[in-house]
C-alpha cells in the first residue's frame, strides 16, 4: 500500500484567476485554500497578466505566472513544471486545458503527480469533443461543483469510473467575508430587487428578460430592480425594460466596487437570479452571506445551493408569473423574508456547507482520498 | 362570435354617442343579431351579437350580474361553462343558459383568478361599479382579438382597430414606426404592437385591471416554460397515439357546444381530418364539411378533402372556383383586415368562410397543429442549420461566400442560415418575408433596436433550457406567429361573413401536452407531425394521410405580374403613399420592376408592401382608395 500523506506542492493550470466571474472567484478561492493548508502552490494562468496579477501573485507558497493569453509559453511553462517532477499534483483548473495539459504530462512519463480537474458547469454539459473525452479517461480525479455537473459528464463520457467524479462545491472566498458594506455612492432606491451578472448577449439564459418581465407586473408598483454588471447585452436589456413599460424602474449599475456591492447585497429586499445554467451560483452564496433572500431558477448547479422555501425561492426556469409571485411574496411578507434571509446565511457562516472552512476541509480531504483511492 | 368596444375614463367619459356609434357599427359583421349599450358616469360599454349560445333575451349584452354590481361585454364562447356553473352558487337563480352570464358569476365568484379555470376563446371586459375597477382580459392562445389605447386618463378597447378609431375620434394615421419595421419583416405584428401609435394589442394569455392604483397589464397562463417530459420516451407509441387521440376528442367535443348549426372546414390534410374524426367520435353522425375546390389541379385540394370526406362519412359541401376568381374577394380583405396582414391564404380561408356561411354559423378548424406539433418544413431545416451555429465565424463567413455563388435557392438559403448566431435568428431568417431582399425603410428607423429578431429574442428568453432548434421554431411559431398571424387571419376572414370559427388545436391542455411532447414524437424520420399522423391512422389509410402538404396556396405572384399589375403600379408609384408609409421609393420601384419582369420573385414583401399602401390609403381621408381594376385587365 502506498503511503498517505496529503500534497505538499501543486501545480495550479488556471485559465484566469484575478478577474471578475465565478469560475475565476473559484480558482482565488481554491488558491485561499491551499495556502491555509500550507501547500506549495505555483500557478500558471493563461489569461492573467502581470498587471492584472500584481502583489497577490506572490506570497510565502505561492508564485503565480500569467501569460496574456498566450498557448504557446503557456504550454512551454506547463511541460517545464511537468518536467520538474517536483509537484505531487497537477490541477487543470477548466476543460479547455485539458487536452493540451494531458498532452504536456504524456511527454513525462516518469511524472509521480496525480492530475485531477475541475469540472464547473456549462463548459462540460455538452458535446465534450472525443479527444478531450478521451483525455477526460486519463485524469485521476475529477471535481465537479454541482451534482448536474458530474451527471453531465458521466452521461457524455462512457466508461469513466464514477468513483473518480467527486461534488466538490464552491464557496465563499475570505475575502469576501471580512468584506463590510460601505456606504454607497448613488443613491439607492427605497425597495429594489437586484441581480448580479454578466450582461453578454450569450448570457440570456441569466433571466434577466423574466425578470423585467415579472417586475412589470409585481403588486408594488414602486418596486425598483437594479443589475449590476457589465455586457453587450446591456442595450437589449434596456429596450425589453421599455417594452414592459419599466424602464424608468430598472437601472444597470456598473463599475460597482466589492465594498459597494455588499451594500446593495444588504439593503435589497430579495436577489434573483433566475439563471438556467448555472453551474454552481457562487452569486447565491455572497448574497446570501449578505442577508438578501434569494429567488433562483430550479436548475442544474442553483438546486444544489438553493433549497426551496428553505434557503431561497425556486422557480421553473422563464416561468415569469411563478418569478413574479416569488417577488410578490417575499416582498410582502417579512416573516418570510427573515427566515430566509437566517437559513440562507446559515449556510456560509459557522458550520455552514458552504463556508471557506468547509472549503478547506473538503479540499484536503479530496486530495488525500484522492491518493488512497489511486494506491 | 361578437365584437365589443368600451371607454373608460374615471374623470367621467366624454358624450361622443356618434363616434361610440360608429364604432360599434365597424362591428357589425362580428354580431350582426344583435345590438346593446351601457353606460355610467365613467363607462361606455357597446356589443354586437351573433348570437351561437343561448338564442333568447337572455343572453343580450351588456349583460348586468343580478345584483347589478358586475356588468360585460363578451366576445368568444366558454367551452366549460356548464362545468363552471355546478362550481358556481350564483346569488339568485340562473337568468339564462349563456356563457356570458357564466362568466360573469364566475369573476364574481373568483375575482382574476376565474381566468386559468376558463377553456375558452374570449375577450371580455368587466367593469365593477362597486370598486370602480374595470377588468379586460384575452384567452391564452389569442383566438379572439382585443384592441386598446390609453391616453388622457381614458382607456378604450375593442374587438378590431378601426372600431376603436372611431369610438375614439382618430381620423388620421399616426403609424408606429417599430410596427412598420417588423411588418415588413414578417408579414404580421406581434402584440403589444399595433399599427396606429397610440394603440396597443393586448397579448395572449394577459389581463388588464384598471382601477385607484392605475392601469396594469399581467400574463396568467404562459407556456413558454413547460419543457419537453423525457418520462414519455418510456411510455409506448401506443399509449401515447391513445393520449393525443383522447386530447383531441375531448377538446372538440368541447367546442361543439352551440344552439345553431355547426360544421367544418375539410381539406385533405391532417388536421381538419383530426378534427371532423373527433367531431363523429363525439357523436356527431353527419358532420357538414367545407372545402374550397378550384379548377387548376396545382392549387386543388378538393379531390383530397373529398376522399378525406369519404373515409370519414361526412356530409361534405363544396365549391369550386377558378383561383382568379378569389380575386373578387379582394375589396373585402381590404375592408375586413384593419390592420395589414400579409398572409394570402386569407383569400381561400374568406371564400370557404363564405361557403360555409350559407349552411352553418359555426365551423371548426385544424389551426394550430402545424405550430404545436411540428407541421412545417422548416422545423427540420432548422435542426439541420443549426449545426452551423457551432462553426467558426471565419468557416461561416467563407462558405457563405461560396454558396452565394451558386445561383440556386438552397444555396441562397444557406448563406443567408450562416449569419445567423443563435436558432432563434435562424428562425427570424427562415420564417421571414424581408429575408434577402433590400431595406425597404429609411436607415433611422432599421438602426434602432425592435427588429424582429429582438421581438423573438424577448419572447425566446422565456423558453425552457436545452431546446433543440426546431422546438425553438415550434414554440416562436405557437406563440407568435399562430396569434398574430394565423388565428387573426381566421378570425377577420370569417367575420367577414359572419361565421363563428373554433379551433381545437389551440385548447391550452393540448397547448401543454405538445409542449410536454418530446421532439422526436413530432419530427422523425423526415416525417412531420409524426405522432398527429399516428392518431389519424386510425381513421384514414396511411397511403392518404402521407400525401404531399399542398397548403392553402394563392398565386399571387402571378397575379402581381398579371391580374393586379395595374392596381400595384398605381399604388407603389403613388408618391404621396409611398412617403406616408416610410418606405424608400426607388428601392421599392426597383423591387416591383424586377418582380414584374421575372428577374427575382419578390411578392412575399411586395404583397406585404401593398397591403400596407392600401392600410394607409384607406386611412387617409383625403383621398379616395385606388380603383380596383383587376376585373378589366383580367
Amino acid at each position: 500500500m502506498a503511503s498517505v500523506r496529503p500534497a505538499r506542492r501543486i501545480l495550479l493550470l488556471f485559465t484566469a484567476v484575478y478577474a471578475n466571474g465565478g469560475i475565476q472567484r473559484f480558482n482565488q478561492t481554491f488558491i485561499a485554500a491551499m495556502a491555509s493548508l500550507g501547500v506549495q502552490c505555483d500557478v500558471l494562468s493563461m489569461h492573467d497578466t502581470d498587471a492584472s496579477i500584481g502583489s497577490r501573485g506572490r506570497g510565502p507558497n505561492l508564485h503565480a505566472i500569467g501569460f496574456s493569453g498566450s498557448r504557446v509559453r503557456f504550454a512551454c511553462a506547463a511541460m517545464r513544471a511537468v518536467w520538474s517532477r517536483k509537484y505531487d499534483w497537477v490541477l487543470i483548473g477548466h476543460i479547455n486545458l485539458l487536452t493540451l495539459v494531458m498532452a504536456v504530462i504524456a511527454t513525462q512519463p516518469l511524472m509521480r503527480a496525480r492530475t485531477v480537474l475541475i469540472a464547473h458547469g456549462i463548459e462540460v454539459w455538452y458535446r465534450i469533443p472525443r479527444m478531450r473525452r478521451q483525455a477526460l479517461r486519463r485524469v485521476d480525479s475529477i471535481l465537479c461543483v454541482s451534482a448536474y455537473t458530474r451527471s453531465r459528464v458521466l452521461d457524455q463520457t462512457p466508461g469513466l469510473p464514477p468513483e473518480r467524479l467527486k461534488i466538490f462545491p464552491n464557496a465563499l472566498g475570505d475575502t469576501w467575508t471580512q468584506a463590510s458594506p460601505s456606504a454607497l455612492p448613488r443613491s439607492l432606491p427605497q425597495r429594489y430587487i437586484l441581480s448580479v451578472t454578466r450582461l453578454e448577449v450569450g448570457d440570456r439564459y441569466k433571466g434577466i428578460v423574466s425578470v423585467i418581465e415579472a417586475l412589470s407586473m409585481t403588486e408594488d408598483a414602486s418596486l425598483q430592480y437594479i443589475i449590476v454588471g457589465e455586457g453587450s447585452d446591456r442595450p437589449f436589456l434596456q429596450w425589453v425594460a421599455a417594452r414592459f413599460n419599466v424602464g424608468e424602474r430598472v437601472h444597470f449599475w456598473s463599475g460597482v466596487t466589492d465594498p459597494e456591492l455588499t451594500g446593495l447585497y444588504t439593503r435589497c429586499q430579495a436577489f434573483v437570479l433566475p439563471s438556467g445554467k448555472e453551474g454552481f451560483g457562487i452569486v447565491f452564496l455572497e448574497a446570501m452571506f449578505f442577508g438578501a433572500p434569494v429567488i433562483a431558477a430550479a436548475e442544474k448547479g442553483a438546486l444544489d445551493v438553493v433549497r426551496d422555501n428553505e434557503t431561497g425561492l425556486l422557480v421553473p426556469f422563464g416561468d415569469c408569473i411563478a418569478l413574479k409571485r416569488a417577488v410578490d411574496r417575499i416582498c410582502s411578507d417579512d416573516v418570510l423574508r427573515e427566515r430566509l434571509r437566517k437559513a440562507g446565511r446559515s449556510t456560509v457562516t459557522g458550520d455552514g456547507a458552504f463556508t471557506f472552512a468547509r472549503f478547506v476541509e473538503r479540499s484536503a480531504q479530496v486530495l488525500e482520498i484522492a491518493r488512497v483511492a489511486a494506491a | 362570435m361578437c365584437g365589443i368596444l368600451g371607454i373608460h375614463n374615471p374623470a367621467g367619459i366624454a358624450p361622443d354617442l356618434d363616434g361610440f356609434a360608429a364604432g360599434l357599427d365597424r362591428l357589425k359583421r362580428r354580431g350582426p343579431d344583435d345590438v346593446g349599450t351601457w353606460h355610467d358616469a365613467c363607462v361606455r360599454l357597446g356589443h354586437r351579437r351573433l348570437a351561437v349560445v343561448d338564442l333568447s333575451a337572455a343572453g343580450h349584452q351588456p349583460m348586468e350580474s343580478v345584483d347589478r354590481r358586475y356588468v360585460i361585454v363578451f366576445n368568444g364562447e366558454i367551452y366549460n361553462h356548464r362545468e363552471l356553473r355546478r362550481q358556481l352558487q350564483p346569488r339568485g337563480a340562473w337568468a339564462g343558459t349563456s356563457d356570458t352570464e357564466t362568466l360573469l358569476e364566475a369573476y364574481r365568484a373568483w375575482g382574476t383568478d376565474c381566468l386559468p379555470r376558463l377553456n375558452g376563446m374570449f375577450a371580455f371586459a368587466i367593469w365593477d361599479r362597486t370598486d370602480r375597477r374595470l377588468f379586460l382580459a384575452r384567452d391564452r392562445m389569442g383566438v379572439k382579438p382585443l384592441y386598446y389605447a390609453e391616453r388622457k386618463g381614458t382607456l378604450a378597447f375593442a374587438s378590431r382597430p378601426g372600431a376603436l378609431m372611431a369610438a375614439l375620434g382618430y381620423t388620421g394615421l399616426e403609424l408606429n414606426p417599430d410596427a412598420l419595421r417588423v411588418y415588413l419583416e414578417l408579414g404580421y405584428i406581434p402584440a403589444p404592437l399595433a399599427f396606429h401609435r397610440h394603440m396597443h394589442k393586448l397579448p395572449p394569455g394577459h389581463f388588464i385591471t384598471v382601477d385607484t392604483r392605475g392601469t396594469r397589464i399581467q400574463r396568467y397562463w404562459d407556456f413558454r416554460a413547460i419543457r419537453p417530459d423525457p418520462g414519455m420516451y418510456k411510455r409506448s407509441e401506443g399509449d401515447l397515439v391513445e393520449e393525443l387521440d383522447a386530447l383531441i376528442k375531448d377538446a372538440v367535443k368541447a367546442r361543439l357546444m352551440s344552439d345553431v348549426p355547426l360544421g367544418a372546414f375539410l381539406s385533405g390534410g391532417v388536421d381538419s381530418a383530426l378534427v371532423v374524426a373527433g367531431m363523429k367520435a363525439a357523436g356527431v353522425t353527419h358532420p357538414r364539411t367545407f372545402t374550397i375546390a378550384f379548377r387548376e389541379a396545382e392549387f386543388d385540394e378538393g379531390p383530397a378533402a373529398a376522399k378525406s370526406a369519404q373515409y370519414l362519412g361526412v356530409d361534405h359541401v363544396h365549391e369550386t372556383l377558378d383561383v382568379n376568381s378569389l380575386l373578387d374577394l379582394l375589396p373585402t380583405y381590404i375592408e375586413e383586415y384593419d390592420e395589414p396582414l400579409a398572409d394570402s391564404s386569407a383569400f381561400p380561408t374568406m371564400a370557404v368562410a363564405r361557403l360555409a356561411r350559407r349552411h352553418v354559423t359555426v365551423a371548426l378548424s385544424g389551426d394550430g397543429a402545424d405550430e404545436l406539433f411540428g407541421g412545417y418544413h422548416y422545423y427540420p431545416l432548422m435542426d439541420r442549420l443549426s449545426a452551423t451555429l457551432r462553426w467558426r465565424r471565419q468557416a461561416k463567413h467563407l462558405i457563405a461566400r461560396l454558396a452565394r455563388l451558386f445561383p440556386v435557392h438552397r444555396a441562397k438559403l444557406l448563406a443567408g442560415a450562416l449569419r445567423c448566431n443563435d436558432p432563434v435568428a435562424l428562425f427570424g431568417y427562415l420564417r421571414g418575408v424581408g429575408k434577402d431582399y433590400p431595406a425597404l425603410l429609411s436607415g433611422e428607423v432599421m438602426n434602432a433596436l425592435g427588429d424582429a429578431d429582438t421581438w423573438f429574442a424577448q419572447y425566446a428568453a422565456g423558453f425552457a433550457v436545452d431546446l433543440t432548434g426546431a422546438e425553438t421554431g415550434m414554440r416562436l411559431d405557437a406563440g407568435l406567429t399562430l396569434p398574430e398571424l394565423f388565428l387573426q387571419k381566421v378570425d377577420v376572414a370569417t367575420m367577414a361573413f359572419s361565421l363563428e370559427a373554433r379551433c381545437p388545436m389551440t385548447d391550452y391542455r393540448l397547448v401543454e401536452y405538445a409542449m410536454r411532447l418530446p421532439q422526436e414524437f413530432k419530427l422523425r424520420d423526415g416525417q412531420t407531425k409524426y405522432l398527429l399522423k399516428k392518431v389519424l391512422a386510425r381513421y384514414l389509410p396511411a397511403q392518404h394521410i402521407n400525401r404531399k402538404k399542398m397548403g392553402f396556396g394563392v398565386p399571387i405572384a402571378a397575379w402581381l405580374r398579371g391580374p393586379l399589375r395595374d392596381w400595384a403600379q398605381e399604388l407603389i408609384h403613388d408618391d404621396a403613399l409611398v412617403d406616408h408609409a416610410s418606405l424608400d421609393r426607388s428601392r421599392l420601384r426597383a423591387l416591383l420592376q424586377q418582380h414584374l419582369s421575372a428577374e427575382r420573385e419578390a411578392h412575399p414583401l411586395l404583397w406585404s408592401v401593398l397591403m400596407l399602401l392600401c392600410f394607409v390609403q384607406k386611412h387617409d381621408p383625403r383621398r379616395a382608395s385606388t380603383q380596383l381594376s383587376y376585373r378589366e385587365v383580367a
